[in-house]
């Protein structure tokens, strides 16, 4: 008994010490900095978003806010706007696993009909998910390369 | 009766073999439809252990890909923003996962980017794979073929599998997908391969079930018990043959010893009657005159020597067929003063019957240990034989020799002879050469197996030659005795008279 609870207390604090030793290093990206962003850009070319976040209300969902000069910022989706419908299905009790779910089903033409709720008007909006656009995938890698290769990225790297 | 008897035997026989056939034909049959039953059953058992288990594959594959979302956004819950040292960690505990990227909702541009060190991540084709989060997107790229080795454990499980059955029914395997898929039929066994549902469709499940050991082994081989059903029946053929034979042999007796009642009793009734006759005629004519009464005397004699003979031919048959052995008592004899005696006591006889007799003695003769009686018995049977069965030259030259290991004693005449196929069996109980005139000569039938009896019992053995028509000749060979006796005996020898026998 007393062995194992001698033995429990060593695993436990041989993890904190490793756990500790390995909070101390700073993970770093060991792929080399062009492997990475090559996998980068294709992992997100063609990738559509909609460019929203939502919250969810209780019970139902709600725009939390919008990226600017996104898809969804450019079909006039506005903090605040609660998802009633989207394509064809109610979203009046959804999670946000739900409409993630809805999103999946419409990857292929990335197209939505969305019926929101603002200020007590429903509201149809029509819209469709964008791929990224160049210069979001060049910040994305620029952001990747300084925080885990520590090579900060002045220019836009050469396609 | 016999006939019923054979018949019911040879049925017998029938039924048993007929029985051995059905059931080796039965045995054969059901071997097969038991063996082909086992391959089916075999073929089934791998592909459905092939699908079942590819499922199984299926479920956990699906199962590890949903484990791996549900556990990011657990981490999401817990860590409202995510970091790259999240997302490394959770690349670590799904070590199949190459690299992921996390797009949040807010900002695209702050996403995060994880990739595993190169050397582990291979060259090979990988798949890519989304989910999204409640706050974002997460996608990944993942190696197959370390999703395959993570799922591999579920290969472990066998299908229908028993807890006490330690080696398993089918051997799975997870293989690159070949050309064809379903069942194949080996040397040893039978395969099934299932493919496996995307992403692994590059993969599949192949399954093999043995079925050589139903079929191996000399004690299961089919054939074998083909002729083991054969030799059976050989042997029941056989036994049926040696049924048969010994059955006909023994009817053979039955109408032999049926024979003799009916020549024994002719044969006993005849002197009998004889005497009865010359008594009757003595008694109550006395008329008749000195030679008249003298000829009947001489008859009624006669008969009686006759009766008596025959009668004790009969019970030292009987005797020495029970192996009563103590029967005969070894004396020491002199070959020739036996033969001389018993010539001079027939010799009347045989002349009075019209008969030439020769005798031919060799001198230097050594004593034998016979049995006195048995041997004059012998030699009087093949006399009595010799007179009885003449033809027109009534000759006998009776001879007495000694040959390198043996004493020889011969009866040769020149009478009716004995026809080939009646040689084997003349010395066979109540046996009696079929001649024409058979019924004329008086006999049982018992004679020469007395002979040969006596002959065996001396250790020695009868040698007959005969041609019909010209003459048989009877040696009977003993085992010579030289050295055994050195004193003679002659008080033992003088036994002149057949009536002083024992």
């Amino acid at each position: 008994m007393r062995t194992r609870t001698l033995s429990v207390v060593i695993a436990a604090v041989s993890f904190l010490i490793v756990t500790a030793h390995a909070d101390d290093k700073k993970p770093k990206c060991t792929t080399p900095p062009a492997e990475c962003e090559r996998i980068i850009r294709q992992m997100l070319s063609g990738r559509r978003y909609l460019g929203v976040q939502l919250q969810e209300l209780n019970p139902g969902l709600s725009v939390k806010s919008v990226v600017e000069e996104g898809p969804a910022d450019r079909a006039n989706l506005r903090p605040g706007d609660r998802f009633m419908a989207v394509n064809g299905k109610s979203t009046k009790d959804a999670t946000i696993q739900d409409f993630k779910k809805i999103l999946t089903d419409a990857k292929e033409t990335g197209r939505l009909w969305i019926i929101v709720q603002r200020d007590g008007i429903l509201k149809k909006i029509e819209l469709r998910m964008e791929p990224y656009t160049k210069a979001q995938i060049d910040k994305i890698v620029a952001q990747h390369l300084a925080e885990a290769h520590a090579i900060v990225a002045s220019a836009p790297p050469q396609p | 009766m016999l006939r019923s008897i054979r018949v019911s035997i040879l049925l017998s026989f029938l039924i048993i073999s007929v029985g051995l056939g059905v059931l080796a034909w039965r045995s054969y049959e059901l071997s097969a439809r038991l063996e082909d039953g086992v391959n089916t059953l075999a073929m089934q058992y791998a592909g459905y252990a092939a699908d079942i288990t590819a499922r199984r594959i299926d479920s956990a594959v699906r199962n590890g890909i949903f484990d791996a979302s549900e556990e990011w956004q657990q981490l999401e819950r817990k860590t409202p923003n995510p970091d790259s040292e999240m997302l490394s960690q959770w690349l670590k505990s799904n070590e199949w996962i190459t690299s992921a990227i996390y797009v949040p909702d807010s900002d695209p541009t702050h996403s995060i980017f994880v990739s595993e060190p190169p050397n582990r991540a291979t060259a090979a084709a990988k798949l890519t794979r989304e989910f999204y989060t409640s706050s974002g997107l997460v996608r990944y790229t993942y190696d197959p073929a370390r999703l395959v080795e993570h799922v591999r454990p579920v290969l472990h499980q066998q299908p229908l599998m028993q807890r006490s059955q330690s080696d398993p029914q089918a051997q799975l395997a997870i293989v690159t997908t070949p050309s064809r898929h379903g069942e194949a039929r080996l040397t040893d066994g039978f395969t099934y391969v299932a493919p496996l549902a995307p992403p692994l469709q590059g993969y599949s499940i192949r399954a093999f079930v043995r079925t050589a050991y139903g079929t191996s082994g000399w004690e299961n081989a089919r054939y074998f018990s083909i002729w083991v059903s054969v030799a059976a029946l050989v042997l029941t053929a056989l036994g049926a043959y040696l049924a048969m034979r010994g059955l006909k042999r023994e009817a053979e007796t039955m109408k032999l010893r049926g024979a003799l009642i009916a020549n024994v009793s002719h044969e006993l009734r005849t002197p009998l009657s004889m005497i009865r006759l010359g008594a009757e005629t003595l008694k109550r004519s006395s008329k008749l005159t000195e030679k008249q009464r003298a000829e009947i005397e001489d008859a009624v004699l006669r008969e009686v020597l006759h009766l008596s003979h025959m009668v004790e031919n009969v019970l030292d048959v009987a005797r020495i067929q029970n192996r009563s052995t103590k029967a005969l008592a070894f004396t020491p004899v002199r070959p020739r003063d036996l033969l001389t005696s018993l010539i001079s006591t027939y010799e009347s006889w045989i002349k009075s019957r019209g008969f030439e007799i020769t005798v031919q003695i060799e001198e230097a003769v050594d004593e034998q240990l016979w049995d006195r009686d048995a041997v004059e018995r012998a030699v009087v049977n093949l006399i009595d034989n010799a007179v009885k069965y003449s033809g027109d030259i009534k000759f006998i030259a009776i001879a007495l020799r000694q040959v390198s290991d043996h004493v020889v004693i011969e009866v040769r005449d020149r009478g009716i002879g004995i026809a080939s196929t009646d040689l084997s069996r003349i010395f066979d109980p109540y046996y009696r050469a079929q001649f024409s005139d058979t019924q004329t000569r008086r006999g049982a039938g018992l004679g020469l197996t007395l002979v040969q009896q006596i002959m065996v019992s001396h250790g020695g053995r009868v040698e007959v030659e005969s041609t019909p028509g010209i003459g048989s000749t009877f040696r009977l060979l003993f085992p010579r005795e030289s050295s055994r006796v050195a004193e003679p005996l002659p008080a033992l020898n003088v036994l002149p008279e057949i009536g002083s026998r024992s």
